[in-house]
C-alpha cells in the first residue's frame, strides 16, 4: 500500500472501525446539543454580568467545544486499538508511521470542524448574533486551523495514553484546561497574568483570538498572526505526539506494554 | 413445579434505515413437572431456550403462551409471593457488585429479599461456610477469581433460604477443582430438600447430580427421563469410535448406511477424526466400517457402553 | 409499623451500600466534583472581569448546586443501563422487594456525592476569588441546599426510568448537564431568559431550591418557594413510580432487560 493510500483509505477505514458504536443517539447529544447549551450557557452568565457581548462567547465555546471531538476523538483512534487488541497488529504491518496515524487524525479534523461550525451557525441563529455572509470564509478558516491544532494535541494525549490508563479522564482534565485558561469567555487580557501565560502555549487560545477578529469584520490578514501562531502550536504538540509515539512503539518492544491492559 | 405447555416468542428488528422485523419461537410448547426436592436438569444446547424457560419461571418473563406454576403459586399472577420462594443464580463472572466486597453484596440482596435482621447475619456466616469463602468476605469483588464470585452467586442465591433453587449453567467458566465443590455443594442443597432446576453443558453433572433430566432443542423438550433411561432409551447399544486422518464427508456419509449403525458424529481432534458411531447393541459392525474408508488412514478402534454425553449428541444432532 | 421499619431498613442499607460503590470510583468522583467546579470557575472568572462582590456572591452560591444537578443527570440516566452491563439489573427485578424501592435510594446516593462538590465549591469560590457569603441564615440555606438534593435525586429517579429504553443514555444524560445549569438559573437569573423557556425552569424543582437558597441568604423567607420545590419532587417521584411499574411490565413481556 502505498503512503497515499495508507493515508486515505486507511485513516477512514480505521476511523469507522473505531467509532461504528457512535449512533444518532450519541453524535446528537453530544456533538450537536451540548456545544450549543455551552454556548448559550456562557452567552446568559456574560449578559447577567455585564461582561462581554453575545458573539464574544459564541466563537468562543464553539471553538471550545471542537475541541472535545477532536482530543477525544483522536485519543481513542490511538489508544482505543489496545483495548481491542489490534494496535500491535497494525503496528508489526510495515506501513509507514507518519501517513499511517496522520491518516486517522484527517476525519477527526474535520470532525471537530463540523461541530464547531454547527455551533457558529446555530448559536448564532438563537442569540440573534449576525455574522455577515462576508466573514464566513476567513472564519471556516480559523475554525480549521484550531480544529488541527486541537488533533495534534489529541495525538499527543493517544500517545499518553497508551501508558495511563484512563484516557477519557485526561480528556475530561485536558478540556476544562482549555475551558478555563484559552480564553474561551474571558480574554486573556482580563485574565490572572499567570493563566494568560499559560493559556499562550495552549493549542486553541490563538485560534480563538483570530476567529473573534474575523468574526467581527477583520479582514484575514490582520489575523496571520495569530493563526501562524496556532498551527505553529498544534505543528510542536503533534511533533511531540508523533515522537512519544515512536518511542512507545521502541520501548514497548523491550518491555511490552503495549499490550499490557 | 409445573410448566403446561409454555410458549414465548421474541420480536427481532434489524438493519437501521429499513427495519425488517422478524419473530423468533424460542420456547415452542414446553412442558415438565418437578416433584418437591427433586434435583431435575435441563439440558440442551446453546441458543435451544433453556435460559428463556428459566426467565419465565422466575417471573422475570411473560410468558407468551402456556403457564407455569412454582410452589402452587402462578408466576404470572402471584409474582411477588414466587420471589419470595425461589433462588436464581446464573453462570459467568456477572451479577455483582465489583466495588463491594463479597459480605456488603450478600448485605445487600439479603435486604432486598427482606430477611430478618438477626437472621441475616446467622445466615450470612453459614453461607461463607458453605462455599468455601470465609476470611475474604471483606474484601471486595474485583479482586475476586472467577471461582470465586460464582460461589459468591450461589451463596446470594441461598440468602433468603428458597424451596426451589434455578440454577443456571452455575459451573460455566469454572476450574475442576471448583467444579467439584460447586456439585458438593448442589448436593448438599438436595439433601436439605430444596427443589434444584439446573441446567448445564455438562453430562457428567447432570449425570451425577439430576435425579430426572429434559433435553431441549430448538425450543422442544425432545427426551425426559432419569439419566439411566436417557442413556438406555435413546442410545441403546454401543458405541464404536474409529480414529482416522483426513476422512473426506463423502465417506463419513455412507458409514451412516451401514444397517446396525444409528448415527455418526464426527469430533476433530487436531489433525484426526474420530468418528463416532452409535451402534446396534449386539452388533458387530468393525469390519464393514474399516473396509467402507478403504485408503483412509485409521488409527485407534475402541467400542464402549454409551454415555449420557452419547445419548445428548444423539437428541440433539437428530 | 414493622412493615414501615422493615422498608427503613432496606432503604437505608441499599442507599450506604450504594454511596459506598459511588465513594470508591475515581471517575465518578471526578465527573461529580471537578467538572462542575470548573464551569462554576469559568463562570466566575467571566463574573470576575466585572468584579461587582454582590453578583459574585449571587453567582458563587448558585455555582454550589451546580455539581448536585450533575452528578445525578449524567449518572442517573444511565443507572439502569450499568446495573444491565453488570448483570445485576435481572438480580434487581428478581427480588420481592419493589425494583422503584431498590432505585430511589440509588439517586440519592448520587445526589449526596453531589453535596460533597457543594462544600468544596463554596470552600473553592472563597480560597480562590474570595467570595464572602453573607448569610442571614445558616439553617435555612441548609435546608435549602438539601431540598435541592433531595429534590434533584427524584429528578433522577424519573431520568433513570424514562431513560432505560435508550442504549446510550450516558449521552443523553451528559447533554442535560448544561441546559440543567442554565434553565435551572444557578448562575443566571431566570428572569434574564427568554419567556417561551422560563415555564421549563418553574417545572424544575432545582430552580425553586436556588431560589430558597438566595431567600435564605438575604435573610427573606423561603417557604413558599421551598414548598413548590418539594411539591414538584414529588410529583417527579410519582410519575418516576408510575413508569417504573409500566417499564417491568413491559420489559416482561419484551424480554428487555437482560439485553446487554
Amino acid at each position: 500500500m502505498s503512503s497515499a493510500r495508507v493515508f486515505f483509505v486507511g485513516g477512514l477505514l480505521s476511523f469507522r472501525a473505531q467509532f461504528n458504536w457512535l449512533s444518532p443517539w450519541i453524535l446528537v447529544p453530544s456533538l450537536m446539543v451540548s456545544p450549543v447549551a455551552q454556548i448559550l450557557l456562557f452567552a446568559y452568565v456574560g449578559r447577567a454580568a455585564g461582561v462581554g457581548d453575545d458573539r464574544f462567547f459564541l466563537v468562543g465555546n464553539a471553538l471550545n467545544y471542537a475541541a472535545i471531538p477532536c482530543t477525544f476523538a483522536m485519543t481513542f483512534a490511538i489508544s482505543g486499538e489496545r483495548w481491542a487488541q489490534t494496535l500491535g497488529l497494525v503496528l508489526v504491518t510495515p506501513a509507514r508511521r507518519l501517513p499511517l496515524f496522520l491518516g486517522r487524525a484527517l476525519p477527526v479534523i474535520v470532525t471537530g470542524w463540523a461541530v464547531a461550525v454547527f455551533g457558529l451557525g446555530v448559536g448564532s441563529l438563537l442569540l440573534g448574533v449576525r455574522l455577515e455572509v462576508a466573514v464566513w470564509p476567513s472564519l471556516l478558516l480559523a475554525v480549521a486551523v484550531t480544529s488541527v491544532s486541537c488533533t495534534s494535541l489529541g495525538l499527543l494525549m493517544g500517545a499518553a495514553c497508551l501508558r495511563i490508563r484512563d484516557g477519557a479522564t485526561l480528556g475530561n482534565v485536558v478540556f476544562l484546561v482549555l475551558l478555563v485558561f484559552c480564553g474561551t469567555n474571558v480574554a486573556l487580557a482580563d485574565l490572572p497574568a499567570w493563566m494568560a501565560a499559560v493559556g499562550e502555549w495552549l493549542p486553541l487560545t490563538h485560534g480563538i483570538e483570530a476567529a473573534r477578529s474575523v468574526a467581527a469584520g477583520a479582514p484575514l490578514g490582520d489575523v496571520a498572526g495569530p493563526l501562524v501562531r496556532e498551527l505553529l502550536t498544534g505543528l510542536a504538540y503533534g511533533v511531540a505526539g508523533l515522537a512519544t509515539l515512536g518511542w512507545m512503539e521502541r520501548d514497548s518492544r523491550r518491555r511490552a506494554t503495549l499490550e499490557r491492559m | 413445579m409445573v410448566a403446561r405447555d409454555l410458549r414465548r416468542s421474541f420480536r427481532t428488528t434489524q438493519g437501521r434505515l429499513r427495519r425488517t422485523r422478524s419473530e423468533v419461537e424460542a420456547v415452542r410448547g414446553v412442558s415438565f413437572e418437578i416433584a418437591p426436592g427433586e434435583t431435575f436438569g435441563l439440558l440442551g444446547p446453546n441458543g435451544a431456550g433453556k435460559t428463556t424457560t428459566i426467565k419465565m419461571l422466575i417471573t422475570l418473563l411473560l410468558p407468551t403462551s402456556g403457564s407455569a406454576s412454582v410452589l402452587g403459586m402462578d408466576v404470572v399472577a402471584d409474582v411477588r409471593a414466587v420471589r419470595r420462594r425461589i433462588g436464581y443464580v446464573f453462570g459467568g463472572d456477572r451479577g455483582l457488585y465489583d466495588r463491594l466486597s463479597g459480605l456488603d453484596n450478600l448485605r445487600y440482596f439479603a435486604e432486598l429479599y427482606g430477611v430478618e435482621p438477626r437472621e441475616q447475619q446467622r445466615r450470612i456466616g453459614a453461607l461463607l461456610e458453605l462455599v468455601g469463602m470465609t476470611g475474604r468476605e471483606h474484601e471486595r469483588v474485583e479482586g475476586y477469581s472467577r471461582g470465586m464470585r460464582q460461589r459468591l452467586h450461589i451463596a446470594r442465591g441461598l440468602l433468603h433460604d428458597p424451596d426451589v433453587v434455578f440454577l443456571d449453567e452455575p459451573s460455566i467458566g469454572i476450574d475442576p477443582v471448583g467444579a467439584r465443590e460447586l456439585r458438593a455443594t448442589i448436593a448438599s442443597l438436595k439433601e436439605q430438600g430444596t427443589t434444584v432446576l439446573l441446567t448445564t453443558h455438562y453430562m457428567f453433572e447432570a449425570d451425577e447430580l439430576c435425579d430426572r433430566i429434559a433435553v431441549i432443542r430448538s425450543g422442544e423438550i425432545v427426551a425426559e427421563g432419569t439419566p439411566e433411561q436417557l442413556k438406555r432409551g435413546v442410545a441403546s447399544g454401543r458405541v464404536l469410535e474409529v480414529e482416522t486422518y483426513g476422512v473426506p464427508a463423502g465417506v463419513v456419509e455412507t458409514l451412516g448406511d451401514l444397517g446396525p449403525v444409528h448415527s455418526v458424529a464426527v469430533e476433530e481432534r487436531g489433525q484426526l477424526q474420530v468418528l463416532v458411531l452409535q451402534c446396534d447393541a449386539d452388533s458387530e459392525v468393525t469390519q464393514d466400517v474399516l473396509s467402507r474408508l478403504g485408503d483412509v488412514r485409521v488409527g485407534r478402534v475402541s467400542a464402549r457402553e454409551p454415555t449420557l454425553e452419547d445419548a445428548y449428541v444423539q437428541l440433539v444432532t437428530q | 409499623m414493622t412493615r414501615l421499619t422493615t422498608r427503613a431498613r432496606q432503604l437505608w442499607l441499599c442507599y450506604r451500600l450504594q454511596l459506598k460503590i459511588l465513594l470508591v470510583s475515581p471517575f465518578e468522583g471526578f465527573l461529580g466534583v471537578v467538572f462542575p467546579l470548573m464551569f462554576a470557575t469559568a463562570t466566575l472568572l467571566v463574573y470576575r472581569v466585572e468584579g461587582d462582590p454582590r453578583a459574585m456572591a449571587y453567582a458563587g452560591l448558585g455555582a454550589a448546586v451546580m455539581g448536585v444537578w450533575t452528578s445525578v443527570t449524567v449518572a442517573a440516566s444511565s443507572l439502569l443501563n450499568r446495573e444491565r452491563w453488570a448483570g445485576t439489573l435481572e438480580l434487581l427485578v428478581a427480588a420481592p422487594t419493589p425494583f422503584l424501592m431498590v432505585l430511589v435510594p440509588i439517586t440519592t446516593a448520587m445526589a449526596t456525592v453531589g453535596l460533597v462538590s457543594v462544600v468544596v465549591t463554596l470552600v473553592w469560590n472563597r480560597l480562590v476569588f474570595g467570595v464572602r457569603l453573607d448569610v442571614a441564615s445558616w439553617p435555612l440555606l441548609v435546608l435549602g441546599v438539601l431540598a435541592a438534593t433531595v429534590t434533584i435525586a427524584m429528578f433522577g429517579f424519573l431520568l433513570s426510568v424514562v431513560a432505560v429504553r435508550y442504549r446510550t443514555a450516558w449521552a443523553l444524560g451528559a447533554s442535560l448537564e448544561y441546559p440543567g445549569w442554565l434553565l435551572c438559573g444557578f448562575v443566571v437569573p431566570v428572569s434574564l431568559l427568554p419567556l417561551v423557556v422560563r415555564p421549563l425552569s418553574w417545572a424544575l424543582a432545582p430552580t425553586w431550591a436556588v431560589e430558597a437558597m438566595r431567600s435564605a441568604a438575604s435573610g427573606g423567607s423561603p417557604w413558599g418557594e421551598l414548598a413548590v420545590c418539594l411539591a414538584l419532587g414529588a410529583a417527579y417521584a410519582a410519575l418516576a413510580a408510575y413508569l417504573g411499574r409500566r417499564l417491568i411490565e413491559s420489559a416482561r413481556r419484551h424480554a428487555t432487560l437482560a439485553l446487554t
